[in-house]
């Protein structure tokens, strides 16, 4: 009876799952001779918050994830000689994903390019916005994954493998970090109104990781989070009674199941589920953010409010501790193969300036410094015309643009090149192994905390043979690291 | 000795993580090199395969003519010269361009350790294990090594093994688990007791919890048998074919719509295979006709599909098996030739990995990466299917449908069909006088000196029409007046005319026989397409032509299994027939231990190979491999009855085990692989709506027919009811009651691809890309959110308070127990009757009582609401708190 009582739940409560493993063992220990080694490590997968071996530059992650293949050659990558070429015939060796409407016709950027910011870093028209921000930002202009398709190359960026079924970087951190906040969910992916991303659920799957750590959705459109809610009659009171009377029934049902993971699992999950009622309402309570806040994000547009909203909320988020949010375009957003004079605009109206809203409102609140925001897709473009009847162009991993921000690297600087028509990256490459282990680095994460051992073998985020940090990234070098580390 | 414990390492302790292997196949070389020089079979051949054979070896075009296949090849090289020098490494071009990372191109480089296993290779005179033949053909890829995989070797029946404890094995398979636990000086678990029995049980067999009753009898029943009883009783509960059906949709990728695009057409026809299977599973079909039924029931039938007697039909909606992959040729916005060829290889996908448990999918671009299937390979089997599924001649979804039409109905339907066109034209013919009338009444109006002006203006094509008549038409609309326009001159806006004909079409409507259709899968008689193989699995890069035929690595060496081009019997192809009847021969090496492993994962919460999907070299080893096969073999000798095996593993000890971790097996096995116990258990998504639906006592357990529709709810939450929605996705606000179907099983609610059922997908319910060779079972917040506070939740949860009080009335230490007995399947000792009391009392006395007008005075409530009554609500609270708790949620 005494085990019941709402002092006993409390008491549970803060002395935590390892508390209830310890007691269970020194309940056990009577019975068990002293083993000369300690036992298999207990394995509790949770979401507290673990120290990184390193002292980190950057704690939580936003990650734009620009799906389809944005055009580093209209947006990013000037290439003069590509335009003074322009309608030429490419004579060089190309590989065609749609080889039926290749052309091999050189296609100049129709787009102008500027210098912006004290760094003078050239961006085109299309990119307004970011341009007012480019002194924190660090582009990377020679991403190369070398795999033609958007699945594989969606797998290389976000889970550092090209095929199926392994976890997202997201799961990777949390496993590795936990979270700060422990009433909402670590790892938080926030889905287009058009759709899912190519790859669908897997862009945010634990893959063989514990499920504790894969990504939660949260939805495009109100309700944010289904079943938010209490049902009337189960509120406030009457619900404290209802989930302490249940966690008395899980506590009771663990306690002569010890060990059974999945089981105090899901006790912590009823936990953050009734801790999210009110701290996930509060995180995605839009109208607390200010007229100047919406309208630095363009929630008060047409064209921006969605992507905008998403941008604000996945800044709430991280406020609150929420170590990794990835925000996602619909399916094959960016994948411009056609059309592409009308079409590219009207997509980077919808997310330039909420994008750049999103690396200026962390720095005025101080937490870019310690926010590493991303923004890139998997592929980028060729410098040759898909298609002569309807213009567009074909995908091209083997050189591509992407650009990051806070969170440690460079502001105001410009990583690598593509050769002079922008088809391969040919200066300082940067493979999605390499921005992983620089990556990891800036959490302070080593290699070795994002290695999980499973029944057909082990697996990692990345192989240290395969990546390597890309110091140039970074504001602090290896001796600096040293230093203060 | 040193790879025995290797072995046993695996096996017990998961490996910690890759850098570690990588040393540690570094040192293992090392002393390799001391005892025995390396191989090219056993040490460079994987590596080579891997990284180098795509252009080197299994494109007819060699890349700069080097074949790195053989170590003869290699020493003869190719336009650089020879690509090694036995004995000297620094010498050999294969070294210089891996070591270099000029080779293989990309970033994918080989590891140290691989480049050091290379140069010692070399450097120990670059041997061979066996003679190597003189050529290899394009593609021929296999070795000993290869042929040697356990799962491509015959089954054996290994003799039962003795055991020390004897009095545990009740059965041959406690015998094989036991002795296997004894090595390690474990034993079983003690025996689970009854009450656990009867739950563990009945969600296995059945998918749904024991009812009260059920558990009462099976605890008191002091009968010897009452064990075997029990499992009889659930093995012939049409409730288990459900259940078991359901595990079987699951590698099937059973869905009610197409999937592949945003449209995600609906399959209105898809329910008759899910009946199919679930009616197969009752009946105890054998798995041999099962399967050939499924494969080419349409082979055992002759063209035209017309009159088809139920047994008959039978077999061509058992094709639907080959028709559930995502099909997106009936979308018309889709590239066609790239959704086509999706079809196929997804229809290979099912196929594969459900009767064969191998990726034979990886080959469709270039030969398996790890395991012995070349390219080739995975073109004879498209050729199996290519007569049926051709690309270049597709017949879309709706073109597919074969109708189930007697001559008899197929009459009644044209003449209907008739009658109906006949009242369309008189309702045409009535409408246009009703034009014709309105014109004339209206041109009276008009003074009479006009009147020949405007006829003429009305009689007059518009584009013919001068300034003058378009000037009458301007001011006099009625001259205009139409079929559309009509109802704007009467006064009771057609409605009569529109009444009178809606009815009489409705009512001939409804003499018309309802349609009837079958989704199969049937070839055109004498259409036997050529199958070219894909280069890079690129369908618009043919190259040569294959021929149908099993996978070489599954063929006696020198003697391929050929499956005719053409059966001259049938007046189809023949090929799946014949693959079929290869498959279920009972010699397949790979069938039937797929299948039982399945059977076995339902039973065990965990496959005797860990990876039901894949027998291949990246799958897991069994576990124990001579109980499997004795397994095959006893399935496939005792007629392929699958419910006979089933009462051979449940009738176990090792199945009726307490699930109880102990300290000393734990330290040995923590993962339970050598069954010292039984494991714990989250329920199926299916599954927990089902018990759900039980412990409230709304499920309507009637069997079969068309799927229970999904709709999104106002929030955009998929539940159960008809979608109103006008094409533009805006809510209509008609409601469409489908009153008992509500509550119907979940194996009957439709399958959307884009649509998963709110109440299911939290728990890990497949998504069908295109099949599920096994459930992950996941623990998220929106799961708990979703047990909470969901409104279904809510409803079933007072829907079992409601029927506690109809059935044991209101006195709180029944409805106490009652809950807990609907819940767990048990009664509750004293201090879980004393904590729910004081639950129940302590919520009943906070909820404020009802104020005269029956409203609860709590200012968030909803005025419209029926409040109930606290002591209802709390008993209300208490059913929700036991359904939505571990112990509801998890199985021992």
């Amino acid at each position: 009876m005494s085990h019941f009582t709402r002092r006993h739940f409390l008491s549970q409560q803060a002395f935590g799952l390892g508390g209830l493993a310890l007691a269970w063992l020194l309940n056990e220990e009577g019975a068990l001779a002293a083993p000369e080694k300690p036992p298999l490590e207990p394995q509790t997968f949770d979401l507290k918050p673990r120290r990184p071996a390193n002292r980190p530059q950057a704690t939580a992650m936003i990650s734009m994830f620009m799906q389809g293949g944005p055009s580093h050659i209209d947006l990013f990558d000037p290439k003069p000689e590509l335009t003074k070429r322009h309608m030429q015939t490419f004579t060089g060796d190309i590989k065609y994903d749609n080889a039926a409407e290749a052309s091999s016709k050189l296609f100049g950027s129709p787009w102008k390019f500027s210098r912006h910011g004290q760094c003078e870093m050239e961006l085109s028209e299309l990119v307004p916005h970011l341009g007012e921000v480019a002194d924190d930002v660090c582009l990377i202009r020679s991403m190369h994954t070398g795999v033609n398709n958007h699945g594989q190359s969606i797998n290389a960026l976000n889970t550092g493998h090209f095929m199926n079924g392994r976890p997202a970087l997201g799961s990777w951190m949390t496993y590795a970090l936990g979270s700060e906040n422990q009433n909402l969910p670590a790892f938080v992916v926030l889905t287009d109104p058009g759709g899912l991303p190519v790859l669908g659920v897997d862009n945010w799957s634990a893959g063989w990781l514990p499920s504790v750590y894969q990504g939660t959705v949260v939805r495009p459109t109100e309700p944010r989070i289904l079943n938010l809610d209490p049902p009337q009659g189960l509120r406030g009171p009457a619900q404290e009674r209802f989930l302490s009377y249940l966690e008395g029934l899980n506590r009771a049902h663990l306690d002569e199941r010890p060990q059974e993971h999945d089981l105090s699992a899901r006790i912590q999950s009823y936990e953050l589920a009734a801790r999210m009622q009110v701290a996930a309402k509060d995180a995605l309570d839009l109208s607390q953010e200010s007229a100047a806040t919406h309208k630095l994000y363009g929630l008060d547009e047409e064209t921006t409010r969605d992507y905008g909203s998403r941008c604000v909320i996945a800044r709430r988020l991280v406020e609150r501790g929420v170590r990794c949010v990835q925000i996602h375009t619909g399916s094959q957003t960016w994948d411009r193969h056609g059309n592409i004079q009308k079409s590219l605009p009207a997509v980077c109206q919808r997310t330039d300036k909420p994008a750049a809203a999103l690396v200026r409102d962390l720095k005025q609140r101080g937490l870019l410094d310690t926010t590493l925001v991303h923004w890139g897709g998997e592929m980028g473009r060729l410098p040759v015309i898909q298609n002569e009847k309807n213009i567009g162009r074909d995908h091209n991993t083997y050189g591509f643009s992407m650009w990051l921000a806070g969170g440690g690297v460079r502001g105001g600087y410009i990583h690598g090149a593509t050769d002079e028509l922008g088809h391969k990256a040919v200066e300082n490459v940067v493979t999605h192994n390499d921005y992983h282990a620089t990556l990891l680095h800036l959490f302070g994460v080593t290699q070795e905390q994002v290695v999980f051992s499973r029944p057909t073998g082990a697996g990692a985020l990345v192989n240290p043979q395969d990546g390597k940090i890309m110091w140039d990234l970074l504001k602090q070098r290896p001796a600096e690291v040293a230093s203060t580390g | 000795m040193r790879t025995t414990l290797l072995l046993a390492a695996a096996l017990i302790v998961p490996l910690v993580q890759t850098a570690a292997i990588a040393e540690d196949s570094a040192t293992n070389d090392v002393s390799a090199t001391a005892d025995a020089p390396l191989t090219f079979e056993r040490d460079v051949r994987p590596i080579l395969k891997t990284h180098c054979w795509q252009c080197h070896g299994e494109e007819e075009e060699l890349h700069g003519s080097l074949d790195a296949r053989l170590a003869r090849f290699l020493q003869a090289g190719g336009d650089s010269g020879p690509a090694i020098e036995p004995g000297n490494h620094a010498e050999s071009l294969l070294y210089e361009r891996v070591s270099q990372g000029e080779m293989p191109p990309g970033d994918k480089q080989l590891s140290e350790a691989e480049v050091a296993t290379i140069a010692r290779w070399i450097d120990g005179g670059a041997k061979t294990a066996t003679a190597e033949p003189e050529s290899l053909a394009v593609g021929d890829i296999l070795t000993e090594e290869d042929r040697a995989h356990w799962s491509f070797q015959p089954v054996i029946r290994s003799p039962v093994p003795r055991v020390a404890s004897a009095e545990r094995a009740r059965t041959p398979v406690d015998a094989f688990l036991l002795a296997r636990l004894e090595r390690e000086e474990l034993s079983f678990a003690e025996e689970a007791d009854r009450a656990t029995l009867v739950r563990r049980l009945s969600f296995d067999l059945t998918g749904l919890p024991p009812t009260p009753e059920a558990v009462e009898r099976f605890v008191n029943d002091p009968a010897p048998d009452a064990y075997e009883r029990l499992v009889d009783d659930l093995l012939a509960s049409p409730a288990y074919g459900e259940r078991w059906g359901r595990h079987w949709l699951d590698v099937a990728g059973y869905a009610d719509s197409d999937g592949y695009s945003v449209q995600d057409l609906e399959r209105p026809w898809a329910y008759k295979y899910r009946d199919y299977v679930i009616r197969s599973f009752n009946r105890d079909k054998p798995w041999d006709e099962f399967l050939v039924e499924q494969l080419a029931g349409d082979e055992l039938l002759a063209p035209p599909y017309e009159n088809l007697t139920p047994r008959q039909a039978d077999r061509l909606i058992a094709t639907g098996f080959l028709r559930m992959g995502p099909d997106g040729t009936g979308d018309s916005a889709v590239d066609q030739d790239v959704a086509r060829n999706e079809v196929v290889a997804d229809t290979i996908e099912i196929m594969s990995t459900a009767v064969l448990g191998l990726t034979v999918g990886c080959a469709q671009c270039h030969a398996h990466r790890y395991d012995p299937i070349s390219h080739e390979d995975y073109h004879r089997i498209r050729a199996l299917f290519e007569p049926a599924y051709d690309w270049k001649k597709w017949r879309g979804p709706g073109a597919r449908l074969v109708s189930l039409w007697s001559d008899d109905v197929r009459a009644k339907a044209a003449a209907v069909d008739a009658e109906l066109k006949e009242i369309a034209a008189q309702r045409t013919a009535e409408l246009d006088q009703i034009v014709s009338d309105t014109f004339e009444r209206e041109l009276a109006k008009l003074p009479e000196d006009i009147q020949p002006a405007a006829r003429a203006a009305r009689e007059t094509p518009q584009d013919k029409r001068d300034d003058a008549q378009n000037q009458l038409i301007k001011e006099y609309p009625f001259l205009k007046v139409d079929r559309g326009s009509v109802y704007l001159y009467l006064e009771d806006r057609l409605r009569g005319h529109q009444k009178k004909w809606d009815d009489l079409t409705a009512a001939k409507r409804a003499e018309r026989p309802d349609d009837d259709y079958v989704r199969c899968l049937t070839e055109v008689p004498g259409h036997a397409p050529v199958t070219k193989l894909f280069s890079r699995g690129d369908h618009n890069q043919p190259r040569q032509d294959i021929g149908p035929g099993e996978l070489a690595v599954l063929s006696p060496r020198g003697s391929d299994v050929d499956i005719d081009a053409n059966c001259e019997e049938l007046p189809t192809t023949g090929r799946r027939l014949a693959y079929a009847r290869h498959l279920t021969s009972g010699r397949h090496p790979l069938v039937a231990r797929v299948l039982v492993n399945r059977f076995w994962l339902h039973h065990f919460g965990r496959g005797l190979v860990a990876t039901p999907g894949d027998f291949g070299m990246l799958g897991e080893p069994p576990s124990h491999p001579e109980l499997l096969d004795w397994l095959a073999d006893e399935f496939v000798r005792g007629g392929w009855k699958l419910k006979r095996l089933h009462r051979l593993l449940v009738t176990s000890t090792a199945y009726r085990q307490s699930s109880r971790r102990r300290p000393e097996l734990d330290a040995v096995d923590p993962e339970n692989r050598l069954l010292g116990r039984m494991g714990v258990r989250r329920l199926e998504a299916e599954t927990i709506r089902d018990a759900l639906l039980a412990a409230s006592g709304r499920l309507v357990d009637s069997m079969y027919g068309k799927s229970v529709p999904v709709m999104p709810d106002e929030v955009g939450q998929i539940v159960v009811g008809v979608d109103t929605r006008d094409s533009a996705g805006r809510p209509s606000g008609k409601v469409v009651a489908i009153g008992a179907n509500e509550f119907r099983r979940s194996v009957y609610v439709q399958v959307r691809r884009s649509q998963p059922l709110g109440m299911l997908e939290p728990f890990d319910v497949p998504t069908m890309s295109p099949n599920c060779q096994q459930r992950s079972s996941s623990t998220v917040a929106p799961q708990s959110l979703l047990m909470m506070n969901s409104p279904l939740v809510v409803q079933l949860a007072a829907a079992m308070a409601e029927r506690i009080r109809r059935e044991v009335g209101d006195e709180p230490q029944s409805q106490f127990r009652r809950a807990w007995m609907l819940a767990f399947g048990r009664a509750p000792d004293a201090d879980e009757t004393a904590a729910g009391l004081a639950f129940l009392s302590e919520q009943t006395s906070a909820l404020e009582p009802l104020n005269e007008n029956g409203q609860p005075p709590a200012a968030d409530a909803d005025p419209k609401a029926q409040a109930p009554a606290p002591e209802h609500a709390a008993l209300a609270h208490l059913c929700h708190a036991l359904v939505i708790s571990n112990g509801f949620l998890y199985v021992d």
